[in-house]
């Protein structure tokens, strides 16, 4: 379960209408973000279910490298999903960056995708750029902070998951 | 070169106003040191033995005088009037003080430089070859796709938080100078049967704890999809690469750990996903309007010798002996390429003065069409001098302390900054750069021993490329005291190699007797026209090590 | 950072670089971080030594000093240096720049 946070989405402070589901527990209506595992084992069960589902990818994985969960393995899921919450384990790992954007870009996910876990001042524009539309953030953070924050640096020099094409294309629109 | 445009310095001056503020949040307690240090690394802060070291970009080696001017007061009123050039082309300040560093970086934008991913776990400088545009049998001028690389990679959202750090070069020459198998992602700009620009992409070189050779992974990416290509190894890697153990990290290990076939078929199939949506293809436009930025100079119809310059060299000795040993042959008739050594016998490696920098800006601005290039060797060039003013470029280097003859040879050592300077360092390099240099100080005697790259490295990290140097030498740190391990074989060039340690670790006072037994070994052995590197590569390590550890 | 262990070591001293401008600093025995070796309190034992740098920690020491660790320090007749060469370098300068950091304000003020 994460820690206490606050909801920032589509750049507002709001409630968050979803509750990460206790993995033993049944799942009731209310929208319910499930762990990978779960979701693979109960798919089927689950496309049954009429009511919003999400998945949370989790960062810290078994083996040698501890890599976490791949993206790539949500894909046979992504009809069933509106949301999926990207866990960052420390701001130093930024593979989290990479899956929003194969979300976004490759999959072409237009639900919620949303950065949990260890999520920095200075990485939110960034991971805006890479498609992620809601932070979970500590509760002492205001939203003229946030906003602030986005608004470090305006413009790009490459594209991403968002509308900014990037310098070396827009020079010659 | 390239200047910037109301975009370059939009995004530049963001970016310090962005530092000032975390800055000031740092100062103020609201960000902890552990939150603070990877913005002060994105922005080329490191915290030193002695003080903080701030590592300005000098993109692709460039500079123009009037940049260099501003290392110069940089390093005046900012620091303790000296800067150090480094093994990526970039330049380091020893002394700067974090509360005077966003006004430090506010002037540096004023003449479109900064100190952006200069450090960190993100993309850093991309560097070339120092005699691009001057030198014969190139195939385009490397800087115009490092520029566009450059840009493509620079505040980069989704590279930002890479398991490493991560350096590319690009060469455009047969000749690679700028040791692009040593690097993590290395391009060679090749031309196929059609005629058509293209680039050879080579993954996983370094150095560091465990060296690697980097593995040819495309053959030919033609122009039009270089950076959809780079993008998907940068996403493979940022994906894939190890996250559990620093030292085991960086991209090298992957691709010796994935194997290269399995590595190249990642690669490829992210590149095929990326390449379908063409968001990468920079127009033909854009890279016209780089490309403009690096046109040739409005050279003169000169003839290929110089009347002036060989009366000069007939008259004086040390003259001439600087022109054999400093110029290499331009592209354009009447031309020479000058070397600026900064490494005076018995001098730091490397190092400049505030007077010496403001010498070569006022030489460059006069004589070289505004251009210097600061060379991986920590060197600097003057790109494109009239054969006929070679005499006067040398009279007013020579006042400066910047005309020794010794370009390649033994005393143009490389030497990390080591235990005098960095906090990771096991020994000192410098003063071991420095007796070499003085054992060796006869430049005639120098000159017959001929090519020898010494590279000296403090610690493991192998900042000073010793595992390239054809004399490598680690510095190591034995029950506190320091003792030098030499290799010897290693390339950094186009036949790049990985030197091969001789045995046990010298000690500070036996160390410099152990090269010259190195050198002596090779001067009885070699043939015509051997270099040392020749004569190593035919008769192996044996003979050395017979010699060096007979007792 | 090179490992500098104090391991087993009986005289300790604890530095740190200052925050505003990196410079070496010593705790000093008042709590004041010190920008000489000469003013750095020594801690004699482990115990001693683990509540020197107790000391070099208070809340808000990341306020104005980074990374402070502990290292040994030998006892030379009256005075103590440090053992290891690394932290010889740091309490006077540079070796091949003599003329800087600490080894020339000293020679400035002698």
């Amino acid at each position: 379960m994460p820690n206490e946070y606050q909801l920032m989405k589509d750049g507002a402070l709001c409630q968050d209408e979803w509750i990460y589901a206790d993995e033993e527990v049944g799942l009731s209506d209310a929208p319910s973000i499930i762990s990978l595992s779960r979701l693979k084992a109960e798919a089927d069960v689950l496309r049954a279910r009429n009511a919003k589902l999400g998945v949370q990818l989790l960062a810290d994985g078994n083996g040698k490298t501890k890599l976490g969960e791949d993206v790539q393995e949500l894909e046979p899921y992504l009809d069933m999903l509106s949301l999926v919450s990207i866990a960052f384990p420390t701001y130093r790992n930024g593979r989290g960056f990479s899956a929003a954007r194969v979300l976004r870009e490759q999959f072409n996910f237009d639900g919620e995708l949303r950065a949990s876990g260890e999520v920095l001042h200075d990485q939110w524009a960034m991971m805006r750029r890479c498609g992620i539309t809601a932070f979970e953030l500590a509760p002492s953070v205001s939203l003229e902070t946030f906003s602030d924050a986005m608004g470090e640096l305006t413009d790009a020099y490459q594209p991403a998951a968002d509308d900014q094409r990037g310098a070396l294309w827009q020079r010659h629109k | 070169m390239y200047r910037y445009d109301e975009f370059d310095h939009q995004l530049v001056g963001e970016r310090v106003k962005q530092f000032r503020g975390q800055v000031e949040r740092r100062v103020s307690g609201e960000l902890t040191e552990d939150a603070f240090k990877p913005l002060r690394l994105m922005n080329g802060v490191y915290l030193q033995l002695h003080a903080y070291m701030l590592r300005v970009a000098i993109p692709y080696g460039t500079l123009s005088s009037k940049q260099m001017r501003m290392q110069a007061h940089i390093a005046r009123k900012y620091d303790r009037g000296y800067g150090h050039f480094t093994t990526r082309q970039n330049i380091q300040f020893n002394w700067p003080a974090l509360d005077k560093i966003p006004d430090l970086l506010e002037e540096l934008a004023t003449v479109e430089m900064h100190a952006i991913q200069t450090s960190g776990n993100c993309i850093r400088n991309v560097t070339s070859d120092q005699y691009a545009a001057a030198i014969d049998g190139e195939i385009e001028d490397p800087r115009i796709i490092s520029e566009i690389i450059r840009q493509w990679s620079t505040f980069h959202p989704e590279f930002t938080y890479l398991p490493r750090k991560f350096k590319i070069a690009v060469t455009g020459h047969d000749n690679d100078r700028a040791a692009i198998k040593l690097h993590d992602i290395g391009i060679v700009i090749k031309q196929n049967e059609l005629g058509d620009v293209g680039y050879e992409i080579h993954v996983g070189g370094g150095q560091g704890r465990t060296p690697f050779i980097a593995k040819k992974m495309a053959d030919f990416v033609p122009k039009a999809q270089l950076l959809a290509y780079l993008e998907a190894v940068m996403r493979v890697y940022n994906m894939l690469g190890r996250r559990d153990n620093s030292y085991k990290a960086r991209i090298k290990i992957m691709v010796h750990e994935t194997g290269e076939v399995e590595m190249r078929r990642l690669i490829e199939a992210e590149f095929a996903k990326i390449d379908a949506s063409q968001m990468l293809a920079v127009p033909q436009a854009e890279i016209d309007r780089i490309s403009a930025y690096f046109a040739s100079p409005e050279f003169e119809n000169l003839p290929a010798t110089s009347a002036t310059l060989d009366a000069a060299q007939a008259q004086d000795a040390d003259f001439a002996r600087w022109v054999r040993a400093n110029v290499v042959a331009h592209k354009q008739h009447g031309y020479g390429i000058v070397n600026i050594s900064l490494k005076p016998i018995g001098g730091v490696p490397g190092d400049a003065t505030d007077v010496q920098m403001e010498a070569v800006a006022d030489l460059a601005e006069r004589y070289s069409f505004d251009e210097i290039r600061v060379t991986h060797e920590q060197n600097l060039v003057l790109p494109h001098i009239r054969l006929d003013v070679l005499k006067t470029v040398y009279d007013a280097l020579n006042a400066h302390e910047l005309a020794t003859a010794n370009l390649g040879l033994i005393s143009d050592t490389i030497a990390c900054p080591g235990l005098d300077y960095c906090n990771l360092a096991n020994a000192r390099s410098i003063p071991l750069a420095q007796e070499i240099s003085e054992r060796f100080a006869d430049l005639d005697q120098q000159y017959d021993i001929g090519e020898l790259k010494i590279k000296i490295s403090g610690c493991i990290n192998a900042c000073g490329h010793h595992h390239v140097g054809h004399i490598g030498i680690l510095g190591v740190d034995k029950k506190g005291t320091e003792f030098y391990q030499i290799s010897l074989g290693g390339s950094a060039d186009e036949n790049a190699s990985i030197g091969t340690i001789t045995g046990r670790a010298f000690t500070e006072e036996t160390i410099v007797d152990a090269i010259e037994t190195v050198v002596t070994t090779y001067t009885d052995m070699r043939q015509t026209d051997e270099r040392f590197i020749d004569t190593y590569r035919r008769v192996g390590l044996d003979p050395f090590k017979e010699r060096l550890y007979a007792e | 950072m090179a490992q500098h262990s104090s391991k087993g070591a009986r005289f300790q001293a604890v530095t740190a670089n200052r925050l505003s401008d990196g410079e070496v600093v010593y705790l000093s025995p008042d709590n004041q971080w010190a920008e000489t070796f000469a003013a750095a309190d020594i801690a004699d034992g482990p115990e001693a030594g683990d509540a020197l740098m107790a000391r070099a920690l208070p809340a808000d020491f990341e306020l104005h000093v980074l990374e402070p660790y502990l290292f040994e320090v030998l006892q030379d007749g009256t005075q103590y240096k440090p053992a290891s060469v690394r932290e010889i370098i740091r309490a006077a300068g540079p070796t091949v720049r003599l003329d800087l950091g600490k080894q020339a304000d000293a020679k400035r003020e002698s």
